[in-house]
């Protein structure tokens, strides 16, 4: 038969136990709600369309600038559609992730 | 008071200072950078001056502080991304005191300028390669090839090089656009309670921004911490792809 003091310590140790539960469950990330799901997937399709035509804005310069070839305005056209391309790319991929959380959850 | 909600923005230099051509003047965002830097360094300092085993309020304070942090990396790429425990923690608290400090009324936001945003995530971008050039040699440049076909592959490698330097502005520009607005909201609201305040029999309506102030004030203080946390858990998400390479697909 276990002493009280052993029984007191198992009973200490079970509450603990619970009480690490209960903060990891508080802790844990809520849901993105479907406001910010949405404000999500049209950054990641804004910043990708910018990232795209700045890059195209600046092959286009470069080129111009220092090997005097005029490639205006076909590096911008080209790299804005590869910038919607990796939007596209980068919405699909966001949303798997939730999709992903989603499922784990339950 | 009449200014314009933007006025607080405005960088405006205390020593004017030419160098080479380059206005390298000490500013108020210098100074502020500063302030954040010293704050930083005298939280930390106090929290570490008398180590107890049971610590007091700065000691806890200090501790809470390093265990966040550390739980964070250990949560977002495990033991093995602690040896950037020490990058982390710069970034999340100096991120975190500039916000902070931008709240008190009067102080320029360090964090609401994009230079300052965009160099800190081109800081973290470049680690992120530097990490994974240093990890994998070459082979990290797989992370811009995905499984596919070689005749798809020229098209998908730009694709993938576009969506990788988006995190260079999204990091940046989220950042800057949630303290921006913040504070410009803040300011409209100041502006209307002194323009009810002078409007005569209407005066007394000039509560209800006032009180606005006080909900978008507190929201502010969430926004501030949870940029500041969003930041840095970005940057060990990056960096654990730079040390791991298994492809975010």
């Amino acid at each position: 038969m276990p002493s009280p003091e052993q029984d007191d310590l198992k009973r200490l140790g079970e509450r603990i136990d619970e009480a690490d539960r209960r903060q990891n469950e508080r802790e844990a990330a809520p849901p993105p709600s479907a406001w910010g799901i949405a404000i999500r997937f049209a950054a990641e399709m804004v910043m990708a369309l910018v990232v795209g035509g700045g890059l195209g804005w600046g092959i286009d310069w470069a080129f111009e600038h220092w090997a005097s070839v005029q490639t205006r305005p076909w590096g911008l056209v080209v790299f804005v559609l590869l910038g919607a391309a990796a939007g596209i790319r980068n919405v699909l991929r966001a949303a798997k992730e939730i999709n992903a959380a989603e499922a784990a959850k339950e | 008071m009449a200014m314009s909600p933007m006025e607080q923005f405005e960088v405006k230099p205390i020593v004017p200072l030419h160098l080479g051509g380059y206005d390298v003047s000490f500013t108020n965002q210098s100074l502020f950078m500063c302030l954040v830097v010293a704050a930083v360094t005298l939280f930390f300092a106090l929290a570490v001056s008398r180590p107890k085993l049971v610590p007091g309020k700065m000691q806890s304070m200090g501790e809470i502080s390093y265990e966040f942090v550390a739980n964070m990396i250990r949560s977002t790429s495990g033991d093995a991304g602690l040896v950037f425990f020490p990058f982390v923690f710069t970034i999340f608290f100096f991120v975190l005191f500039s916000n902070f400090l931008g709240l008190i009324p009067g102080a320029f936001t360090v964090t609401s300028q994009i230079v300052v945003t965009f160099a800190l995530a081109a800081l973290v971008i470049c680690t992120v390669v530097l990490v994974g050039f240093a990890r994998h040699g070459f082979g990290f440049l797989k992370l811009f090839v995905p499984k596919a076909p070689w005749y798809i592959l020229w098209l998908l490698v730009p694709i993938e090089v576009i969506s990788f330097l988006t995190r260079l502005v999204s990091l940046s520009v989220r950042l800057f656009a949630n303290m921006l607005a913040g504070h410009t909201m803040l300011q409209v609201f100041a502006g209307f309670v002194v323009a009810l305040g002078a409007a005569g029999l209407l005066a007394p309506l000039a509560v209800a921004p006032m009180l606005m102030i006080v909900f978008i004030g507190a929201l502010e203080m969430l926004v501030a911490f949870l940029q500041a946390y969003v930041f840095a858990v970005l940057t060990c998400i990056y960096l654990n792809e730079a040390l791991h390479l298994h492809d975010h697909h």
